[in-house]
């Protein structure tokens, strides 16, 4: 396929924006279709906190994770000065924290890390090591690994400067309601549309077409607290759950984020609120005084193998199953999706993303 | 094959279903453990769609016994809140009651757990105690009604193993004809493979196949480490002895290799 061509995208998250605007850039013509709004208020994308952790994600994830989100810093980096409007980015590392006693989880991510790979760069920090990172932090954590490849972008902010980039340069048709997604037709509530190329990037809207795909519940809370000082995402190891602390500019902090195997975007639980809020204040006793926000619920869209997926046969392209790595995984995904669509073979290095490439 | 609570089963294995990379992972370390029972906590999964789930449903279709838990569960309330939930959803009397006592290191509540034995037998369930390895809990549980015992071999998730192998000898000769499964804090298959040498009737564990690097590997190493345990444990491990001796009688071998050097 050539420049000119028209391509439809069912899906206005960070996956459907950020294809769309590389394809817009190419001289594709983009309409795109979404049900939300400019902000994405209430998509996945929307609630995450904009984590660039690919090697931190080791904890629980396969080694493809890594591979996939490695080039994602550098790739924002490169991007987002080109996507223009301002979006914050953070490039200081990220810091993993344990309490002594729970050290046994902090030696297993060590292992895991350990055994990668590729160019995963850590250092064991100590003592005044760590307070030479993260002066503020409270005393009982006495050791950590400290991740200076990782860092983060605020996500809400680069939603909307990509939706008013697309609303310029591309179509993007909010508030409207996708039916189903095929063969270079997307079905909307306002007609269809046949488009030389329809990607389905709808996340778990698009469940009906992708029936293996499941809900994954994850809770947040944005706090503001001024006192407290981080300058970096700090991740906290626990026997039963990990959690972050996001530092953003102005004072605030994301809190996240729990993971539920269960399709519910009821409001965040007690527990959920308990968990994250007292491993904030053990981390910092400033969040004392903190002020929560905000409280975020949403189920993230995950395959069994909870690794994301490209699905593509003639002039159709279904990506999803980013689970909680929207931003970590969306340089690399739009990459290999737009390779494919311009004729290029399935890259090999990322075998097993793809399904019933012919 | 034997029987546990009502059921034949061939494997000694019991696995749980807790933090594994993905869905797909777990069910591949299940089919390689090769256990016909498996314990999943309704806890983490609160919604109370449960016809929905997908982990659930996925857990369903393996067609194994389900042991559901109370994990999670601080109180007697709580737990048989949790159980009478577990039995609708999976349609099961089995139900692996815990009753937490301390908030680290996940130990049983013994007040707690009786209690709830008590109340839960009388309403028709067959209760799987997760408790210590104290004789009078393990006692009050029998009063109580219960038919299996679940030890602890240390804290949940610590992998410390059999942390104290005087108190599980004592226990397991103590309930000779009860079945006893080792619940919690095995880290290695020789682990699992002590406990079986022992006489345990079976071993239930999650954390060191789950977080393992591999955890399909671990899953069938111990598979494989749980029935040598038990197969050594059936054909009658020889005492120890303080002093070496020859496995070879020494009469018609020649005086001179018999000779002190």
């Amino acid at each position: 396929m050539t420049k000119g061509n028209t391509c439809g995208i069912a899906g206005a998250g960070i996956m459907g924006r950020l294809t769309g605007y590389l394809l817009a850039k190419k001289g594709w013509r983009v309409t795109l279709f979404d049900d939300g709004d400019l902000a994405a208020t209430g998509s996945t994308s929307y609630a995450a906190a904009g984590m660039i952790a690919p090697y931190c994600e080791l904890e629980y994830a396969e080694p493809v994770v890594a591979r996939l989100g490695n080039p994602s810093l550098a790739m924002w980096q490169k991007l987002l000065p080109q996507i223009g409007g301002d979006v914050y980015c953070q490039a200081a590392g990220s810091l993993v924290i344990s309490h002594p006693q729970d050290r046994a989880e902090l030696m297993r991510l060590v292992r895991k890390m350990d055994e990668h790979t590729g160019d995963l760069v850590m250092q064991r920090v100590e003592g005044a090591g760590l307070r030479e990172l993260e002066p503020d932090l409270d005393d009982a954590f006495m050791d950590g690994l400290y991740l200076p490849l990782e860092g983060q972008i605020d996500s809400r902010r680069l939603l909307v400067v990509l939706g008013e980039w697309l609303q310029k340069y591309a179509t993007l048709n909010l508030g409207v309601h996708v039916r189903s997604v095929d063969d270079g037709r997307i079905d909307t509530a306002i007609g269809g549309f046949d488009f030389d190329m329809a990607l389905d990037m709808r996340g778990l809207k698009g469940k009906t077409q992708l029936p293996a795909l499941r809900g994954v519940r994850g809770e947040l809370v944005w706090v503001h607290a001024p006192e407290v000082r981080l300058n970096r995402p700090v991740r906290m190891m626990h026997p039963r759950y990990p959690i972050y602390v996001v530092p953003r500019p102005g004072g605030q902090f994301i809190l996240g984020a729990t993971a539920i195997d269960d399709e519910d975007l009821s409001p965040i639980s007690v527990r959920g609120t308990l968990e994250l809020l007292s491993a904030a204040y053990a981390m910092h006793s400033g969040f004392s005084e903190g002020r929560v926000i905000e409280t975020i619920t949403q189920c993230r869209p995950a395959f069994p193998n909870n690794l994301p997926r490209i699905r593509h046969g003639g002039r159709l392209i279904r990506v999803n199953g980013l689970y909680r790595h929207g931003y970590l995984f969306s340089p690399k995904m739009a990459e290999l999706v737009i390779s494919l669509m311009e004729g290029g073979k399935p890259d090999a290095a990322f075998a097993e993303l793809y399904e019933g490439h012919s | 094959m034997w029987r546990l609570g009502g059921k034949e089963l061939s494997s000694r294995f019991f696995i749980g279903t807790a933090r594994y990379a993905s869905p797909d992972i777990m069910r591949q370390a299940i089919e390689a453990s090769g256990a016909e029972v498996v314990t999943v906590s309704l806890r983490r999964y609160g919604s109370g769609k449960w016809d929905s789930n997908a982990f659930l449903n996925l857990l369903k279709e393996m067609k194994l016994h389900i042991l559901p838990n109370t994990a999670g569960c601080y109180s007697v309330k709580d737990a048989c809140t949790v159980a009478r939930m577990a039995r609708e959803v999976f349609g099961t009397d089995w139900i692996k009651l815990e009753v937490i006592g301390d908030d680290y290191n996940l130990q049983p509540d013994p007040f707690g757990t009786v209690e709830a034995a008590k109340i839960l037998i009388k309403e028709g369930f067959e209760v799987f105690p997760y408790m210590t390895d104290d004789l009078v809990f393990a006692e009050r549980l029998l009063d109580a009604g219960c038919k299996v015992l679940m030890p602890w071999a240390a804290p949940i998730g610590s992998g410390r193993g059999l942390a104290n192998p005087h108190a599980l000898k004592t226990f397991r000769s103590r309930f000779k004809d009860i079945p006893c499964i080792i619940d919690a804090g095995l880290g290695k298959p020789s682990h699992a493979a002590a406990a079986m040498e022992m006489g345990f009737d079976g071993v239930l564990l999650n954390t060191a196949v789950s977080l393992a690097r591999d955890s399909v590997a671990m899953a069938r190493a111990f598979a494989m480490a749980i029935e040598a345990g038990h197969k050594g444990y059936q054909a009658g491990l020889m005492p120890e002895r303080e002093f070496a001796t020859p496995s070879t009688p020494v009469v018609g071998t020649p005086f001179w290799h018999q000779e002190k050097k």
